[in-house]
């Protein structure tokens, strides 16, 4: 590898790094605040300032993390201190390693070369994103089990069992979407969503409410909170965590609230793409050339940045409404409905293909 | 007589647009999205577009810079008032002392030279007193009253919150509104039969 | 109730043991201190020891201390939530006691009171009970409208939560000017929260779930346990005191009661959001009703004269130094009054010697009976159904251990 492409991967990783712990994790704990204050006729916490300057709110992120910072960071007797501490890193890696082969953006010929917005373009991208999603449910059982106690141990359980039944069930449900794509590199996905009418919503819109669910139960949010309904187990799994190894989870949940949206983008959203205008056309808007390609990957990542952004919206607002689950109810969802009617819809897929019913995008 | 009586009605399983989560979980989304929606509005036109307080649809008070106004009737901290001579128009007859439900007025009374009486120490244990308003009920003289003072009465230190006679009085000018109050509805005549 | 009985025999086969968990007096769920042991099987609760009497403040003992009037403030503190009920039964007591009654626009005002803190106090079930659900926004709403409630209240009353309102043969002060104005736009709004709270939560199939089916009892076993309030009513049996014994001016109101079937959380629920909507009714009726007059009663030997004669008159003067500094003296027997307080039957027994201080001064308070049945009720659910049906049983920590 010559030292341009080191380059490129190294900016590339560094922007969706940078973007995800820099931007992203903070500014999500100021909107959670924020949209959930005004859906409720309040206003949020707003008086953190600098000078004088309070910014509607965000540097209550920056307040939050110096102040978990100068926490004890204690370990609980009879813990097991090595899991205790390791556990939190185990929850937040595979979150943010995820992100690595989602594109942000298309392929753009800049100084002759040719730039793919991805930091990573495995052939079985979309494998590779559920098989790290997995392990994070280690970070959990682990923190879980190594807190010494009884509450955390209830979360871990139920946290174990929810996370494992819906990974299976998020993997079936994409399946109809494979088939539509034929392909599970997420770069050829989004390559193919140039025409609007190819976008995944447009034929496979069963799939997207059947993923969004399930992906929403694998991140642990509302109404799928149960390993740390707070009502009940107190905080679950993270009950004897404070300062960092606490906010490390909290990252760890709000970089997969991301990831899931990144790519429910890229799935079913037509990733970079503009609606209605070409690669091509993009480019020549833009003046052609080499500022056209850069002016065209720019507005390409803006745009899939806004699309991300309406999707952490719209899993904010389920958050906010919904109540949560029962145990039982989160299984039962689980291998009794969503797995029976992703099966269901496999078999419509494959039908529908064949007889032509659904025109797969070339 | 008879009790008329409101059956809840509920079926014996849940109806089809129950069961299926979806339409039920949207609707339920679109009053919170609506909420949102109007109060973003309104937030902006107060601030960005400076359409001003009457814009506000949250319910939420910008605390302390916008204060909540208390009704007339509203029992904050209790204060001794300073009569038109200057002195208290307390004659220690340790009325409210009685009544107080957690006991934390204490008075010592004297007499002056012309017959009066007056407390020479009176203290309100501020930390103790649960603001019910049963000294004010029970003084003869509207010497003690409620005043409007409920913010800002934390300290750092406890023995600040021993209020002695000069904290506690007022004049009672001041205390107009709530004399105004006490004098037309709470204790006149036209109440009682 | 479900049939998820533990195994004993898988037990002791596999050599497993159960889970004991203390969901004790400081928890989340556990409104106003109480504390659950929990013996659970995997999630299933095998066992379960309901253990009240941490908010246990001694409000016998310290009505022993007090005049008859200087109890008013206690009792408020009884169902927090709902002080005015609190303050209506023991005056109603002490009336029965003495022999008197209140006039007839008191009698009124108090009704509105007393249905205002009926509203408040389910406002602050359900709305805990969404809360402790998960549903954070319909928890907000409920208390939006139980602050724009809280204002009139304040308006009235003089506080927001510990209200002492009522006196002994009438109140501490009349309406304000304009109330009714004021009641009906809170009204409109608070209606308008009630629809958003239903659309949100009523037919979402995820609380439906949670509630349905969940911790029912029937009406027999209801009646066998004591119930009464919200919960008998959600089981079946229609008794509401308002009905069958009216008081105050309850008798000339025209108001529905809502009685459910099962017994079972949702029923509860459903019952206490109608009752809302009833006295929201009432207090409308009242306002239309209510007569012109004195809100005191003429005796002066039983309530406190007003200030002008005090101020004035001698007699007055003393009679107030006598009952303020000996105490109202209440003839000597004793009496038992029940009235409809916001979670059941709240009843004063109320025992005088002749003198100016209780001898005894005993509340029977709804929501004791009501817990104790808990352990029947959700031995064999799941841990997650404790946490609805202990909301919906609405234990107020203040009344049951007083």
């Amino acid at each position: 590898m010559d030292t341009a492409a080191i380059l490129e991967t190294g900016a590339k990783l560094a922007f969706v790094i940078g973007i995800n712990l820099g931007f992203f994790a903070p500014v999500l704990a100021w909107v959670e605040r924020k949209q959930s204050a005004v859906m409720q006729d309040r206003i949020g916490a707003n008086r953190a300032d600098i000078f004088g300057f309070t910014v509607i709110g965000l540097f209550h992120s920056l307040a939050d993390a110096l102040k978990l910072i100068f926490k004890e960071d204690f370990v609980p007797r009879g813990a097991d201190v090595t899991m205790h501490r390791l556990a939190p890193m185990i929850a937040l890696i595979p979150a943010l390693m995820g992100m690595a082969v989602i594109p942000f953006g298309g392929t753009y010929e800049i100084g002759g070369h040719a730039v793919n917005l991805v930091v990573a373009d495995l052939d079985m991208g979309l494998l590779f994103v559920f098989a790290i999603a997995s392990v994070a449910t280690y970070g959990v059982v682990i923190g879980a089990w190594a807190s010494n106690n009884n509450w955390s141990m209830l979360g871990g359980l139920r946290a174990a069992a929810q996370m494992f039944s819906y990974e299976v069930t998020m993997g079936l449900t994409i399946i109809g979407l494979l088939m539509y794509y034929q392909s599970l590199s997420l770069v050829e996905i989004v390559a193919k969503q140039e025409s609007f009418w190819n976008w995944g919503i447009i034929y496979q819109w069963p799939a997207f409410i059947l993923f969004l669910a399930c992906a929403i139960a694998e991140n642990k949010r509302v109404p799928f909170d149960i390993p740390e309904a707070e009502s009940e187990i107190v905080a679950g799994y993270f009950t004897e965590y404070s300062g960092m190894k606490f906010i490390m989870f909290w990252t760890a949940e709000f970089i997969e609230v991301v990831t899931i949206s990144a790519l429910c983008v890229v799935l079913f959203f037509g990733g970079h793409h503009c609606a209605f205008i070409s690669d091509a056309g993009l480019v020549a808007l833009f003046g052609g050339g080499d500022l056209g390609n850069i002016l065209a990957m720019l507005f390409g990542v803006a745009v899939f940045l806004v699309k991300v952004c309406v999707l952490i919206f719209i899993q904010m607002i389920i958050r906010w409404t919904l109540p949560r689950f029962r145990y039982d109810q989160v299984m039962m969802l689980g291998w009794k409905m969503i797995l029976p009617l992703s099966l269901v819809w496999i078999l419509f897929v494959g039908v529908a293909i064949l007889t032509g019913l659904m025109p797969t995008p070339a | 007589m008879a009790i008329t009586i409101k059956k809840i009605e509920r079926g014996p399983k849940l109806t089809l647009w129950e069961r299926s989560f979806v339409p039920e979980i949207l609707r339920g989304m679109w009053i919170t999205s609506r909420h949102f929606f109007h109060n973003m509005k309104t937030l902006t036109q107060e601030f960005a577009l400076g359409g001003g307080r009457s814009k506000r649809s949250i319910m939420t008070l910008y605390y302390p810079e916008e204060r909540p106004v208390t009704p007339v009737a509203y029992r904050g901290r209790p204060v001794l008032v300073r009569g038109a001579n200057g002195l208290e128009k307390c004659v220690a007859c340790g009325l409210c002392e009685a009544a107080c439900p957690p006991h934390c007025i204490s008075i010592v009374g004297a007499e002056r030279d012309n017959g009066d009486r007056y407390p020479t120490t009176y203290t309100l244990d501020g930390a103790k007193c649960i603001f019910c308003g049963r000294c004010e009920e029970v003084c003869p003289k509207e010497a003690i009253v409620m005043s409007d003072d409920w913010a800002e009465l934390c300290t750092y230190d406890r023995g600040e919150m021993l209020y002695d006679k000069e904290r506690l009085l007022r004049p009672e000018a001041s205390l107009a509104r709530r004399l105004a109050f006490l004098r037309n509805n709470a204790f006149s005549k036209a109440r009682y039969q | 109730m479900t049939d998820k009985k533990p195994n004993v025999d898988f037990h002791s086969e596999h050599h497993t043991e159960l889970l004991t968990i203390n969901m004790g007096p400081s928890h989340p769920a556990t409104h106003g201190t109480v504390k659950f042991l929990v013996d659970l099987d995997g999630e299933i609760i095998s066992r379960i020891d309901v253990e009240v009497g941490y908010l246990h403040r001694g409000f016998e003992k310290e009505c022993e201390a007090q005049t008859w009037t200087g109890v008013f403030p206690y009792t408020d503190r009884l169902d927090y939530t709902a002080s005015v009920l609190n303050n209506v039964g023991y005056a109603l007591a002490v009336e029965k006691l003495i022999g008197i009654e209140a006039p007839e626009r008191c009698q009124y005002i108090r009704v509105i009171m007393s249905e205002m803190a009926r509203m408040s106090g389910h406002y602050t079930c359900l709305a805990a009970g969404a809360l402790e659900l998960g549903a954070m926004t319909a928890f907000l709403y409920f208390v939006e409208a139980r602050e724009l409630l809280w204002d009139l209240i304040e308006e009235v009353c003089g506080a927001r939560l510990t209200h002492n309102y009522v006196r002994i043969g009438g109140l501490t002060a009349d309406l304000p000017a304009g109330f009714g104005d004021r009641v009906a736009t809170v009204f409109a709004k608070n209606r308008e929260l009630w629809d958003e709270f239903a659309k949100l939560l009523l037919k979402n199939r995820i609380f439906v779930d949670r509630m349905r089916d969940v911790g029912g009892i029937s009406a027999t076993d209801a009646k066998a346990w004591g119930y009464s309030g919200p919960c008998m009513r959600a089981a079946g049996v229609a008794y509401d005191i308002r009905k069958t014994n009216p008081y105050l001016v309850y008798d000339r109101l025209d108001f529905e009661i809502p009685v459910g079937t099962t017994g079972d959380n949702y029923d509860r629920f459903m019952v206490r959001m109608y009752e809302l909507q009833q006295s929201m009714s009432i207090i409308e009726q009242c306002l239309v009703k209510m007569p012109e007059g004195p809100i005191n009663h003429n005796d002066p030997q039983w309530r406190q004269s007003s200030k002008d004669d005090i101020f004035t008159d001698m007699e007055s003067m003393i009679f107030h130094f006598k009952n303020e500094i000996n105490g109202v003296p209440v003839p000597a027997g004793e009496v038992y009054f029940p009235v409809e307080g916001a979670n059941g039957e709240l009843g004063f027994y109320l025992v005088s010697d002749g003198s100016g201080h209780p001898v005894k001064c005993r509340v029977r308070p709804p929501c004791f009976q009501l817990t104790s049945s808990v352990k029947y009720l959700i031995e064999g659910s799941m841990l997650a159904d404790l946490i609805p049906t202990f909301d919906m049983i609405n234990l107020i920590g203040g009344e049951c251990d007083r």
